[in-house]
């Protein structure tokens, strides 16, 4: 699902004092209808340094700063509007898409909540509110909204989709899995959708069928480096080992930070007897991320493998230390005992 | 979604060749049987870690009459620490071999006075009476059996009641009898878990508001102990001088094995969230930590997992101990094959075990033939670690799942298939395995959380064909305990080693048995005991027990 809103219109109701700030807001609002946004900025700019309070002007300045992607000075200029009329539909829901594309989703969920309040049939607002909710964690609120909007359009194939997210984020696996299967089978073409489902399926260690839905997402995009992880991922766990080393490589190729595919390309290249390989992959891995003890303990496997036993009892050594690192308990811990990520 | 996946560990795979199935068609079927035992481990809103370990239960004959009897292990209150109502009483119940029972408790003195985890069995003094060890939270017992079916508390004077000088008490959850020196006397080996004090317990929410039971890395390790049987009722602490010491850990789960044939027991034990330990016995009263180097430390993921119960038997008839152990959701049940003297190898994906597993949370198994076709199974019984208040999250209560041996490289899970979900799911923990009824079919006893446990009747068709050994030692322990049996039926070898200590806090200690299939007969028993004597018996019928003692 990539970006659905259509963004509204702002409205032009210039009632300057000063005439200089209406005809610069004018220039403006003509650059900005030409697609100039960046020359808009300037005009808009200088119309408030000479009347700050020209109605109107931070909406537009706002919407042009929003075209350039600049979602931070976007929400800024959004906020100065919604102050100056808290009732302003079009204020609210842009403040909250800015700060969607800030990726400030607790901000984006509360001023698109309030902006799908006045207009609660305007599904694409729903659905970047749903979205807020999944991404700032809360849960219960993105599953109820997913559900509303999923009444409403019960073949989106989209919905389905970040239903299933949500879901899982959930620790609802099975419910995430029907989701995700629901929306392969509303838009199979939909990007993404096999990769969901695919990963849904990886997680429950069905890699027969994850490996399946893995292709099917590399047939429509074959540079997705992350299915191309997963799909070597699957084939190293069936032993197939050289059409696993090649997906991974290429995903290493397209993505030099998956750790993933680092560790199992080691685990692959030591298979086959490829130790300065392997090494190189597992020292990766380590590098990207040295709280984990995986790439440790193979590394440590294979110079154990080789007769190389003090290197082996080096990286046995800092398994052991990893896993001896005590962890100082505060009064409250959340989640429980598997509330720990287990990837 | 695809952020996950720069932070994802990969799971190494297993790189074993797949060996033929076989068709599933003689399935493993029990029948539920209600006993009246209740495990109550004192559940409190606060949630404190012991109350959801406890469990233990032991099969074993504690009058030899021939029949096996059930020991249930029970909790206390958990502030206290003691068994303040009689709804925590320990259990004993005298079987009939039918399958019935009788509460002996009170006659046999048996009540207890701690919050009990995990039991035992052994006949530490070779009075040809079993004795029982207690592990318990901040305190063990060991009960020796009178043999006129009484028993007396001689924690005492066995010298296993002093505290930790470091850690202080210590919360035990199992324990294995082993003679781990070949001295012909069982020795005691108590896996210990985390250090606990209900004063200074972090509190865990698992959501606003909601207590559940906190991650192990919140707690320190605490150190296993191996304490030497000096032959007169007493034991010495040799956890140190053995190396035993110098590796503290989480223990959840212990198992005993000869696992390299160099005719001194190993021992095994599993870590919660943290690698495993394999205790290679060197003799001499000396142990290495090997777990690392023989490819047991960690599951195939690499990450640390929730070690909960083991069993360590041969799965693929090669003679070599295998390790079965179990985990939580998502971690697999994982199997590793002993491939001799190179160490040991991952299985748990090439036997299908991976897929079977992953959604399951599993306490204690238990490896034994239940459709008596020559290749040991997999018992396992099943729950989550968390409270019932966790059940938004994961699945709680589960069913407990034979797991069946396809010709030692390949597993079929059978739940409902086998007659499992006779009764609702349940936080499973406890396990113990034997013939109840004497119908030559192996039967199981397990406990659960706040639920009656479940006796479960193997009513397995087929009719296949069994034999049980029976061993007395005379220069080696009167258990036998250690002692290698071969067995060979039909022209195919079958091994077990004789212990006792299996799955989760919980002792199986009735006869060795086998599966025969078709055959009516072993060719061949060939028995290697701890002693070193090796005693042959051919031609020996089936559908028995056939009592054995050492030359």
């Amino acid at each position: 699902m990539r970006s659905v809103l259509v963004l509204l219109a702002a409205v032009c109701v210039w009632a300057a004092t000063d005439p200089k700030a209406a005809a610069e807001a004018e220039k403006a609002l003509a650059l900005a209808r030409e697609g100039k946004y960046e020359l808009a900025v300037t005009h808009y700019r200088a119309a408030i340094a000479l009347d700050p309070h020209l109605p109107g002007i931070d909406l537009n300045l706002g919407l042009a700063y929003f075209k350039l992607n600049r979602f931070p000075e976007a929400a800024a200029a959004f906020e100065r509007a919604t102050k100056a009329d808290p009732s302003s539909f079009q204020a609210q829901a842009l403040l909250g898409m800015s700060y969607f594309g800030s990726r400030r989703f607790d901000a984006a969920a509360v001023h698109l909540k309030l902006a799908s309040d006045q207009q609660p049939d305007n599904l694409e607002l729903r659905y970047k509110l749903a979205q807020s909710y999944l991404w700032s964690k809360q849960v219960q609120a993105a599953t109820e909204e997913f559900r509303l909007l999923l009444a409403k359009n019960p073949d989106s194939g989209p919905v389905h989709m970040l239903l299933g997210e949500v879901l899982d984020a959930a620790h609802q696996e099975e419910q995430a899995t029907a989701e995700f299967e629901a929306a392969v089978r509303a838009s199979p073409s939909e990007p993404e959708v096999h990769f969901g489902l695919g990963y849904m399926y990886w997680k429950q260690k069905r890699y027969e069928d994850a490996r399946r839905e893995f292709q099917a997402e590399l047939v429509k995009q074959p540079q997705d480096s992350q299915a191309l992880a997963f799909l070597g991922d699957t084939e190293m766990h069936a032993g197939d080992q050289k059409p696993a080393a090649d997906h991974l490589r290429q995903a290493l190729k397209l993505d030099p930070r998956l750790r993933l595919a680092h560790l199992d390309l080691g685990i692959v290249l030591a298979v086959s007897g490829d130790a300065p390989g392997a090494e190189s992959h597992f020292r990766e891995a380590i590098r990207l991320d040295p709280s984990r003890p995986d790439a440790h303990y193979h590394l440590g496997r294979l110079w154990s493998s080789l007769g190389r036993e003090k290197d082996a009892e080096a990286e046995f050594a800092k398994v052991k230390e990893l896993g001896n690192q005590e962890q100082q308990p505060p009064l409250i811990t959340m989640p429980g005992h598997n509330g720990e990520p287990k990837l | 979604m695809k952020a996950i996946l720069l932070a994802a560990a990969a799971l190494a795979a297993a790189f074993w060749g797949v060996a033929a199935g076989r068709d599933a068609a003689a399935p493993i079927h029990f029948a539920y049987r209600p006993i009246d035992f209740k495990l109550d481990s004192s559940e409190t809103p606060q949630r404190h870690a012991p109350e959801t370990m406890a469990g233990g239960v032991a099969l074993f004959d504690y009058n030899n009459d021939g029949n096996l009897d059930i020991f249930f292990a029970n909790g206390a209150d958990i502030r206290t620490l003691k068994k303040t109502s009689a709804k925590y009483s320990n259990r004993l119940f005298q079987g009939d071999g039918k399958g019935n029972f009788k509460d002996v408790t009170e006659q046999a003195g048996l009540a207890g006075s701690g919050f009990d985890n995990g039991v035992a069995i052994g006949d530490y003094d070779n009075d040809g009476y079993e004795d029982i060890f207690l592990a318990g939270v901040h305190g063990n017992r060991l009960y020796h059996n009178n043999g006129n079916g009484t028993f007396t508390d001689v924690t005492h004077r066995a010298g296993l009641d002093q505290p930790d000088s470091q850690y202080g008490p210590l919360w035990s959850v199992g324990a294995a009898w082993v003679d781990v020196n070949n001295d012909g006397l069982l020795d005691l080996f108590v896996v210990n878990y985390l250090a606990w004090d209900v004063n200074h317990e972090p509190s865990c929410e698992a959501a606003p508001g909601r207590l559940d039971y906190c991650h192990p890395k919140l707690y320190k390790p605490t150190p296993n102990q191996l304490f030497l049987n000096n032959g007169d009722g007493s034991f010495r602490d040799v956890s140190a001088e053995s190396g035993i010491r110098a590796n503290p850990g989480k223990g959840m789960g212990v198992g005993v094995a000869d696992y390299d044939l160099d005719g001194w027991m190993d021992i095994f034990v599993t870590n919660d969230k943290l690698y495993n330990s394999l205790f290679h016995n060197k003799g001499g009263g000396k142990f290495e930590e090997v777990a690392f180097e023989t490819g047991v430390a960690l599951a195939q993921s690499g990450q640390f997992i929730s070690g909960m119960g083991v069993d360590f038997k041969d799965i693929d008839n090669d003679g070599y101990p295998d390790i079965v152990f179990v985990a939580l959701d998502n971690e697999t049940f994982p199997l590793f094959r002993n491939i001799g003297k190179r160490g040991f190898v991952d299985i748990t994906q090439t036997s299908g075990m991976t897929g079977l597993s992953a959604a399951m949370a599993g306490y204690s198994p238990t490896v034994a033939d239940f459709d008596n076709d020559g290749w040991k199974d997999i018992f396992v019984t099943r729950g989550h670690v968390q409270s019932l208040g966790y059940a938004f999250r994961v699945q709680v209560e589960q069913p407990n799942t034979v797991f069946r041996n396809l010709g030692g490289a390949k597993f079929a899970a059978l739940t409902a298939e086998a007659g499992l979900t006779a009764q609702p799911p349940a936080r499973h923990r406890g396990s113990a395995v034997g013939d109840l009824n004497g119908d030559g079919r192996l039967d199981v006893v397990a406990t659960a959380l706040s639920t009656p446990a479940e006796l479960w009747i193997n009513d397995s068709p087929g009719g296949n064909h069994w034999i049980a050994f029976q061993l007395q030692g005379t220069k080696s322990n009167r258990d036998g305990i250690g002692a290698r049996i071969k067995l060979v039926a039909g022209g195919a070898a079958q091994y077990n080693q004789v212990s006792f200590a299996a799955g989760y806090a919980s002792s199986s200690a009735g006869p060795t048995h086998f599966g025969l299939g078709p055959n009516k007969s072993a060719e061949l028993v060939e028995i290697r005991w701890p002693s070193g004597i090796v005693q042959e018996l051919s031609n020996v019928s089936a559908d028995r027990v056939v009592k054995v003692k050492e030359p």
